[in-house]
């Protein structure tokens, strides 16, 4: 069930260009291409290798929520109430890895 | 309210929909039993059906319980149809007790019943944002409870409400094929159905609101539904990764949750490199705020029933707002604290344990402001209030043993032992309990035009009230003197547990107050289906509360307002205004009534 | 069937929405935060089993790469024709909507297919789960790095499978998803086809057969009940979840490929 409000509110948008989608396509396509490039070369030490991949795929997923999912052009609260608390989670997690990094130092090592 | 237009009773069937006699609305209902009853897209019908799902859960979950506290003190006794209990199966009976409870009780009953019906009629809308959704959610529930009951009639699983892997993770280490399966199943459909009703409320309560009905004069009802729904969609999706990689782990052969060079029954298995810990963390990344998803709602029933028997306005409305939103917020830090006995990091330990004690701020914003409600109050002890008395009553008396094990260096004694047991069942299982029945005994009226019998409510409250203190407050000391969790009969001769024999005598005290308080709960039973018939006919608004629920004639007719939306120029608590006649203001009064 | 159950009476009878759009985007932002945590959570266990696995195998040579850059880049582009979808719906031009949203699903059918070939030729090679080796009654591997890698750190294969797995899942859900909404009734025999197609695929994607058949049941349901043309707001919240689907690959393909390479010897 829509809300019957729904088509007034969303009246005001901006309306976004074909050419815009153009670039973003185009950008994503680029960042991808040195990804790949990057892990083909071996440039850097793993750890510094995930945190540029990391960098860099966010920098994508923001083009893809902000342009290709619209987001950017949501309402102010929208926009910062999910991306806070998806990012929150998402941060939180990394708590886990505390406990992966003392298991090496731990009990039976196998192999 | 002189306005008493309820509608007949129609007391030939269980769920009640009074649409027939409304024939005359512009929106025609659904004729005919199945999409009537079954298929149902209405709210109320829907909130109903999962109320009698958690009625159902409940009295599972009840029975497995006596079962247990029978093996716990006469190990001996052959129970008709089953035989002597034995300690697996004492493990089968506490972990389905659990599962039954936690999952389709406490999650089911304060917010998918309660809050399925009365969300939308609160906030003034006709129904939920997606009601097609809001029937697979329902029925996505009942799947998923068909499947459990189907791990209990199969191999009963045995790796507790919590399913800790390794035992959950390998089938020939005890938890035989079939019934963990099983249960993963079931968590799994309930986590899909748990989301759909989440995202449901949320946008429900964002986009539903009529007018006048700004955030800031939702019921506290509301809140806690929103609240709760907020956690729920946020926990449930890290709860089906752990339960899909665990599946994967029983039936794939992976070993995400199983170490290495593990041996059972002395042979070694082919599982390696995975680390149970994992499965801890995912599962308490959900199990931590699941605790608030059950207890939220109730808090919102006891706020609203104490500002309503009480008769006055709640205190610091705002301030409980931001205690309900802190408590959310504070939830999903503190998982860490169930795990202090697994072993983790000194420091993550001490953030844990911060973060823990922290949450005990906004639950003490909200008990002063209980107490604050009932304050020189003229307050009415119909039985809805004595169940929200007995609610913060047990919340503090089960909130107390919190901030004890919060610390590291307390609950490594503690939490293997039935003080742990005493903890989450006082604040978490009863009181929420405690909500619920409230909200029984509260909107009952409302919900099928009829009253529950006075009488036969204080009599329950009373056995119930005394009995849930004299279960689990000698559990504190049996904790303390040592006596374990989650283990069989300790009184086999030459048992391991011999050394905890003197706590024998509390021992066989709580199983006696268990089933009298039991035994107790058919008193409930009879006076909810025997007041559905019989009761008193209930007027529109019996309790004199002021919000949208009670503008409508009981039970609400099939789309709540008759096709029309109120207009609310009120706040959900103007209990004794002053310079008002009547000593509460409906939220849909004129704006007029008094100078704001 | 007569479904309108409850129709709301206008705008004016309701506080404006709080996130100043309608329902059912919401109710998708939200099934998408639910569901990125999900997927958090599995890339999370993912990390976990890593950083607590020393000598963990990095087994991708340059034809996995190549083969997961053109399946990256057909997702990506699959994800410009889906706007441009949404752009032809919000103009109301009908036949573009469903020309862009048959060439969404082309490359989102054309990913699956790349990432099955790319599965059943891992499986061969010898990266396994052990219920495959149950299942299929495989020979051994024939390449030795992926059966050390199998034999020595089963989490290796457990977690590539149970990660691109999930993810595949999701694009196929998508592309059913998409079909309704595209062809409506048109879709189900379509998609019937689709799945008897499937019976016939090795390894394990003949039980894709079972997805499929699932999808057509919802499908049918679906379509049958609620017979009704899809909006342009229909097309947006479907281009949401595909978005999504695209959005999830952006962190497994750098995460589980590029983390595991080894170009050289
Ligand atoms: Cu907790």
């Amino acid at each position: 069930m829509t809300h019957p409000a729904g088509d007034v509110v969303t009246a005001g948008h901006v309306q976004q260009t074909k050419a815009q989608f153009y670039w973003v396509w185009i950008a994503l396509l680029v960042i991808t291409v040195v990804e790949i490039a990057l892990a083909y070369n071996q440039v850097f030490t793993p750890g510094r290798m995930l945190s540029v991949l990391l960098v860099l795929s966010i920098i994508k997923s923001a083009l893809i929520i902000g342009y290709f999912m619209h987001l950017k052009f949501e309402a102010q609260r929208m926009k910062w109430m999910l991306m806070v608390s998806v990012c929150f989670c998402l941060a939180l997690m990394a708590v886990f890895f505390a406990d992966a990094q003392r298991i090496l130092t731990l009990g039976w090592k196998g192999h | 309210m002189g306005n008493v237009q309820n509608t007949p009773h129609r007391a030939d069937v269980g769920v009640v929909d009074s649409s027939v006699q409304h024939a005359a609305h512009a929106h025609a209902a659904p004729t005919g039993f199945i999409r009537k009853y079954i298929f149902s897209l209405d709210h109320k019908v829907i909130g109903l059906q999962y109320y009698f799902l958690a009625l159902a859960s409940v009295f599972t979950g009840l029975i497995l319980s006596v079962l247990m506290r029978i093996h716990l003190v006469w190990p001996e006794w052959a129970i008709p149809g089953i035989g002597i209990i034995k300690d697996e199966q004492y493990l089968g009976l506490l972990t389905l007790h659990g599962t039954f409870m936690v999952f389709f009780v406490l999650t089911t009953a304060p917010q998918s019943g309660f809050g399925n019906y009365f969300l939308p009629i609160q906030i003034g809308a006709a129904d939920m944002a997606f009601p097609v959704l809001n029937m697979l959610s329902f029925w996505t529930t009942f799947a998923a409870f068909i499947v459990m009951l189907g791990a209990f009639f199969t191999v009963m699983p045995i790796a507790g409400w919590t399913s800790y892997p390794t035992l959950s993770a390998l089938p020939n280490a005890g938890s035989l094929p079939w019934g963990q399966d099983l249960w993963l199943l079931s968590i799994a459909l309930f986590c899909a159905a748990s989301l759909m009703g989440a995202l449901n409320f949320i946008t429900t309560t964002l986009d539903l609101r009529c007018k006048g009905m700004s955030l800031w004069r939702m019921p506290l009802t509301c809140w806690t539904w929103f609240v709760t729904a907020i956690l729920g969609l946020l926990a449930f999706g890290v709860l089906l990764s752990g339960g899909l990689l665990l599946l994967l782990d029983r039936n794939a052969g992976t070993s995400f949750f199983v170490p290495g060079g593990l041996v059972v029954n002395g042979v070694q298995q082919r599982h390696e490199g995975g680390s149970p810990l994992l499965w801890q963390h995912l599962f308490w990344f959900f199990g931590h705020p699941e605790v608030y998803i059950a207890i939220l709602p109730g808090m919102g029933v006891a706020s609203q029933l104490l500002s309503t028997f009480s008769r006055k306005p709640i205190f610091g409305y705002r301030a409980m707002v931001f205690a309900v939103m802190a408590i959310g917020l504070l939830g999903f830090m503190v998982w860490g604290h169930h795990m202090f006995m697994s072993g983790m990091s000194p420091y993550t330990a001490f953030a844990f344990s911060l973060m823990t004690m922290a949450i005990g701020v906004p639950s003490a914003i909200k008990t002063f402001n209980w107490l604050g409600t009932m304050w020189r109050g003229k307050i009415r002890f119909y039985t809805p209030m004595l169940f929200a008395i007995g609610f913060v009553s047990l919340f503090v008396s089960g909130g107390l043993s919190g901030p004890f094990l919060a610390q590291p260096t307390l609950d490594i004694p503690l939490h293997d032992t039935f003080f742990v047991v005493a903890h989450f069942h006082l604040i978490m299982g009863v009181a929420a309990i405690f909500g619920i029945f409230a909200a029984t005994y509260y909107w009952f009226p409302k919900m099928f035009g009829r009253m529950m019998s006075e009488s036969l409510g204080r009599l329950h409250f009373w056995f119930t009230f005394v009995g849930t203190y004299a279960i689990f407050m000698p559990m504190h000391y049996e904790g303390m003197a040592g006596r374990p969790r989650r283990y069989g009969s300790m009184v086999v001769a030459g048992g391991l547990f011999n050394r905890l024999a003197a706590l024998m005598p509390l021992e066989k005290f709580i199983s006696i107050a268990a089933f009298v308080t039991a035994a107790a709960q058919l008193i409930f039973v009879i006076n909810l289906f025997w007041s559905m018939k019989k009761g008193e006919k209930a007027p529109v608004n019996p309790w004199e509360a002021t919000t949208l629920e009670w503008t409508i004639p009981s039970p609400p007719p099939h789309d709540n307002f008759a096709g029309n939306t109120p207009v609310v120029n009120h706040g959900p608590y103007e209990y004794s205004v002053p310079g008002v006649e009547r000593d509460y203001v409906m939220q849909t009064d004129p704006a007029s009534v008094h100078a704001h | 069937m007569a479904d309108a159950v409850v129709v709301h009476p206008g705008a004016e009878a309701y506080e404006p929405s709080w996130f100043r759009t309608y329902s059912k985007k919401i109710g998708m932002w939200l099934f998408l935060l639910s569901d990125s945590l999900t997927f958090g959570a599995l890339l999370f266990a993912y990390s976990y089993n890593r950083l607590s696995t020393p000598g963990w195998p990095t087994p991708f040579h340059v034809e996995s790469i190549r083969n997961a850059s053109i399946m990256t880049g057909f997702l990506l582009t699959s994800s410009l024709t889906m706007v441009l979808a949404v752009l032809a719906s919000s103009r109301g031009d009908r036949a573009w909507t469903r020309n862009w949203l048959l060439a969404t699903m082309a490359f989102g059918a054309g990913f699956v297919l790349l990432h099955a070939a790319e599965w059943n030729k891992l499986i061969g090679e010898g990266l396994r789960w052990p219920l495959f080796q149950t299942l299929f009654d495989l020979q051994p591997g024939t390449n030795p790095e992926y059966v050390a890698a199998t034999r020595n750190f089963p989490q290796f294969g457990g977690t590539f499978f149970a990660l691109t797995g999930m993810h595949m899942l999701h694009v196929t859900i998508g592309i059913i998803y998409l079909g309704a909404v595209a062809l409506r009734k048109m879709w189900l025999p379509i998609l019937g086809v689709l799945a008897i197609l499937c019976w016939w695929a090795p390894g394990p994607f003949h039980y894709g057969f079972y997805v499929l058949l699932f999808g057509l049941a919802i499908c049918a349901i679906v379509l049958l009940l609620k017979p009704m043309d899809y909006t342009d707001h229909d097309i947006e919240v479907s281009g949401l979840y595909w978005h999504f689907v695209d959005l999830v690959w952006m962190f497994i393909f750098p995460l589980v490929y590029l983390m595991s390479t080894r170009i050289s010897s």
